[in-house]
């Protein structure tokens, strides 16, 4: 009888030990990946403007820099349009690029879309994608929060909007350089 | 019957020699050329995990991140980067998820010793019960219903007595 | 429609859960006239179920967008054909085609015993419905199929493009389900004789038969999901270590482990605890592999959507695993049996071999499936375990599998006369040894490709030698068919050795020796490839009632042109590829196109050559089939089984049994 109670101790005990752990899975983005960059140094690249001249991104040292990737043809991109453009417009002034990349499009592709949505940020083009392999892209849209110094604080998976930008960017154009 | 080794039983032991050694032969000499570089693309490519697909490797992959990010390993080799720094600067990028397999530090690691323990603790369990299963005094065992055993006297008289029947058979 | 099938589910789920406690009350208290009506619920469950199905069936075909699954999986385009498989297209339909074969599998159980009933009955009768009550709990609860849309959708947004390009989704799910549900039945049957606490082995042969017909139904779907993914996914493998793969293998693996062992308990009442536990714990893995597809805790290309299914699937298993494993647990000392082993060198050695490395594959793929998952929540490191992974640590435990089955039917039972299991292996051995030696000498460098033809020749040898010498000597007596069927079991299993054989071929050739090349090629432009000139004719575009299909022609030398296409569908933002198979018995030239540029003008192929593919459709089919002839009922049996019901119609008079 003894014998009898301390095995089925043990099978509830391991029973439980399972379904404990594999409870951990539940309710988690199966998809969710944390990105290795954040708090370290962005990646420094040199992209040819599509609206403008070339950008340089440690030539942005000392700003605020938002950068967001995207395509012509992501229509999750284009839901999140207006709230990166009211972002730009209401703090360009105070220290804030906000840098669109363009990422596996056409270059006709992305000006047509340009044109037709009225975007008034400075847009650069990723033609071989070694910008987008260097920030760990694994879909679009995705958006990359820079500070003054260069360092990534934070990265946005798919469409944000301009509250959430509005409040993760305060702080760093208060910030300053550290 | 021990030490009587007919010609059937050599042509197996032979041939099973000849197999085991060529097989170690294979394994030992399999990998001598050094791989041109299309092929080395093709090996750094299948351990990556395509970050936009699921399942599929950086070299089965048709989305065009994954072409990108071949050309990107092409590359990087001819520019005389190893292959343990190619994959190093995916992962700074993308994190450990990127690498088809666990990477050989922390706690990922334990893959590794998996399946190794799996099976020697398997192979174990194996042994001990055969050997517990197995009479110590070998051919013979009590009967369910609690006959004794043969003593050695009887398996003569019976070992005898099969031999005449076989020689009466044949 | 709604009406129907939300009152339906909710009297399917009253009958079940009534139909547990009549047959538990009728087996506590042995009391016939219950387990009837027992018998007679499981066929009116049957029924509402086949209602319900036909329900949701009928609102697919008639686009009834009123129902929010039929605006999400179906539309007007779709083809007819399509619209009937997106019943077990997306997560709530298939769960009731799910609750339909298992309403199937209770009504085929009560069907079965008509007349010969084993004691264990009503209790694996109770064990099933408590089962069908589950999962008929979901789609009244967190899954519900036929919930309405406040505004009936114009047309619906059709089925994911992915599920309708192809006719085996017709095929490929419904074995599938066939083999993950039928497992119910003999964990009911093991459960139910751990209850009655029967010390007798008369649940064993009616177990056996259960598991060797839901094997076969699982070995079916496992090949036509590979043969899915290599014809219609376009990425030239048919095996991509997806965590749903994965899991859907492990029940299968524990259930050849079973079909093994149990004939030690047959025929030396061995290892009879340790066959209760495979049959438990084969129905938990598919448990298990239920949650991990449906519950999305697991990232994968068979993924439903997320649903709040996760959490029930979770407290189901907790309850199989401690409700199963408890049970064996607590009538530990009813299952020890008596072992007595001759020789290491016998049948029985073997298959207890045969039965670690099996359990021993099993653990591999579990564990690392799991992996990731455990790491997260230990460490929270995100690692991935993927294919290269679950190959190097499998392929040396498969090939010992094959060793074992190449061999083990040699071997006799109890003890080996050297001289004579000499004999028998000296020419499977030497036909291996000379594939190993043959195929090195040839130029052949890769480890794992010899030591595979080397394993499958002696399995094909062993086996074939063993098939032709007992014909050749029943022959003589009474005649090959005569032989064929006293031995039904042995030449069946036998067979499906073969069948293992010739897949493991498949395996070995396509793994190790496929090459593959990427070429962009212009309108009229052309590139060797495997032995052929491959040029690209030109694009054809064809308007479909529900997609675009662009048909990019490659004219192989040698032969007719490859077709790979692009299909257009209006809901999905990619196109689809479907790529172009010649499949010939050596190897397979496939084709498939990755992109298009300047209207087509310029194309991107890929192209493969994957060597003895074919063998593995056909291996696997040999499998099935074998499995099928070792379950199909003799006549004998069944005439065996009308003489006890006799005896027991004489026995219970006048208490109201069949």
């Amino acid at each position: 009888m003894r014998r009898r109670l301390l095995l089925l101790g043990t099978v509830v005990v391991a029973v439980l030990a399972v379904v404990a752990v594999l409870a951990t899975g539940l309710g988690r983005d199966p998809s969710a990946t944390a990105s290795p960059l954040v708090g370290r140094a962005a990646p420094d690249f040199t992209l040819g403007g599509i609206n403008g001249p070339a950008v340089t991104l440690s030539k942005l040292r000392g700003q605020v820099v938002v950068m967001n990737f995207w395509a012509s043809w992501c229509t999750e991109c284009h839901e999140e349009q207006d709230a990166l453009d009211q972002t730009w417009q209401r703090y360009r002034d105070s220290g804030l690029v906000l840098l669109g990349v363009d990422f596996e499009d056409t270059s006709d592709g992305a000006k047509d879309y340009m044109h037709q949505s009225g975007l008034t940020y400075p847009v650069v083009e990723d033609k071989d994608s070694k910008t987008a392999l260097a920030y760990g892209i694994r879909g679009i849209p995705e958006t990359f929060l820079v500070d003054r110094s260069g360092r990534i604080v934070d990265r946005i998976i798919g469409r944000v909007d301009a509250d959430r930008l509005a409040g993760a960017v305060e702080p760093l154009l208060k910030g300053g350089t550290e | 019957m021990r030490g009587r080794w007919s010609a059937a039983g050599l042509v197996v032991v032979l041939a099973a020699i000849a197999a085991a050694a060529t097989l170690g032969l294979v394994a030992v000499r399999g990998h001598q050329q050094p791989p041109a570089r299309p092929q080395q693309v093709q090996q750094i490519a299948s351990g990556l995990h395509c970050p936009i697909c699921k399942d599929l490797s950086v070299a089965d992959s048709p989305a065009p991140l994954a072409q990108q990010m071949r050309q990107q390993i092409d590359e990087q080799l001819a520019a005389g980067r190893t292959p343990d720094e190619i994959r190093a600067g995916f992962v700074a990028a993308y994190g450990d998820s990127v690498l088809m397999s666990p990477p050989r530090h922390g706690i990922g690691s334990t893959a590794y010793y998996l399946p190794l323990i799996v099976v020697l603790g398997g192979a174990l369990v194996v042994v001990l019960l055969l050997r517990r299963w197995r009479r110590p005094s070998g051919v013979d065992g009590a009967e369910p219903d609690g006959r004794a055993p043969l003593t050695s006297a009887q398996r003569q008289a019976l070992r005898r007595a099969v031999e005449r029947l076989r020689e009466e058979e044949a | 429609m709604a009406f129907l099938g939300t009152y339906g589910l909710m009297l399917g789920l009253v009958l079940s859960v009534g139909g547990a406690v009549t047959a538990a009350v009728g087996a506590r208290t042995d009391r016939p006239a219950l387990v009837q009506t027992a018998r007679r619920i499981a066929f009116a469950v049957l029924a509402t179920m086949v209602v319900v199905d036909g329900a949701m069936l009928a609102a697919l075909l008639s686009n009834d967008f009123t129902l929010r699954y039929v605006a999400d999986n179906s539309s007007r385009e779709t083809p007819v054909f399509f619209k009937v498989l997106s019943l077990w297209a997306a997560d709530d339909g298939s769960l009731l085609f799910w609750n339909l074969i298992l309403a199937g599998y209770v009504a085929a159980v009560a069907i079965r015993f008509r007349r010969y009933r084993p004691p264990t009955f009503p209790y694996a009768l109770s064990v099933l419905f408590g089962v069908q009550a589950f999962y008929l709990l979901l789609v009244n609860g967190p899954a519900r199929p036929f919930g309405t849309l406040a505004q009936a959708a114009a047309d619906g947004r059709g089925p994911a493009p992915l599920l309708q390009n192809h006719p085996l989704m017709a095929v490929h799910p419904p074995f599938l389900y066939l083999g993950f549900i039928g497992f119910t039945v003999p964990f009911a049957f093991g459960v139910a004789a751990l209850l009655a606490g029967t010390g007798s082995d008369a649940w064993v042969s009616i177990i056996r038969r259960w598991t060797l017909l839901v094997w076969c139904f699982l070995t079916v779907g496992l090949v036509l999901g590979a043969l899915w993914s290599y014809s219609v996914l376009g990425w030239g493998g048919y095996w991509a270590w997806d965590p749903v793969e994965n899991v859907a293998l492990l029940p299968w693996l524990v259930a050849t482990a079973f079909l093994h062992s149990i004939m030690l308990q047959e025929r030396r009442g061995m290892a009879r605890l340790w066959n209760i536990a495979l049959v438990i714990g084969a129905f938990a893995l598919t448990t298990f592999g239920t949650f991990l597809t449906r519950g999305s805790v697991l990232s994968s290309v068979h993924a439903f959507a997320q649903s709040a299914v996760g959490p029930a699937y979770l407290t189901f298993l907790g309850l199989v695993l401690l409700g199963g494993f408890g049970l064996v647990a607590w009538r530990l000392p009813m299952l020890r049996t008596p072992a007595r082993l001759e020789s290491t060198v016998s049948r029985e050695a073997a298959i207890v071999g045969n039965n670690m490395l099996l359990l021993a594959a099993t653990a591999i793929i579990l564990l690392g499936t799991v992996l990731p998952l455990v790491v997260e929540a230990l460490a929270g490191d995100q690692i991935t375990v993927g294919g290269p992974y679950f190959q190097s640590a499998l392929a040396p435990v498969f090939l010992l599998v094959l060793v074992l089955a190449g061999t083990a039917p040699l071997l006799p039972w109890r003890a080996v006369n050297r001289e004579r299991a000499v004999r028998r292996l000296r020419l499977p051995v030497l036909a291996a040894a000379l594939m190993i030696v043959g195929t090195s000498l040839a130029g052949l460098r890769n480890l794992y490709a010899v030591a595979g033809f080397g394993a499958a020749t002696l399995v094909l040898v062993g086996n074939g030698q063993e098939i032709a010498s007992g014909l050749a000597v029943g022959r003589r007596h009474s005649g090959v068919l005569r032989t064929l069927a006293r031995g039904r079991r042995r030449y069946a299993g036998l067979t499906v050795h073969i069948g293992l054989a010739l897949l493991a071929i498949g395996i070995t050739a396509s793994s190790n020796l496929a090459e593959q090349t990427q070429v962009t090629l212009r309108t009229g432009e052309s590139t060797v490839f495997a032995g052929h000139t491959l040029r690209y004719a030109g694009l054809e575009a064809d308007q479909q009632a529900q997609r675009v299909v662009l048909t990019a022609r490659v004219d192989v030398s040698g032969s007719g042109p490859l077709t790979p296409r692009m299909n257009l569908y209006p809901a999905a933002s990619e196109p689809i590829g479907s790529p172009s198979i010649h499949r010939g018995v050596l190897r397979d030239l496939y084709a498939s196109v990755i992109s298009l540029q300047d209207d087509g003008n310029s194309a991107t192929f890929r192209f493969y050559r994957n060597p003895g593919v074919t063998w593995l459709w056909i291996g696997g089919a040999v499998m099935a089939l074998g499995g099928a002839a070792a379950a199909w009922p003799a006549r004998r049996r069944r005439a065996e089984e009308a003489t006890v019901a006799a005896e027991r119609r004489r026995q219970f008079s006048g208490a109201g049994v069949v």
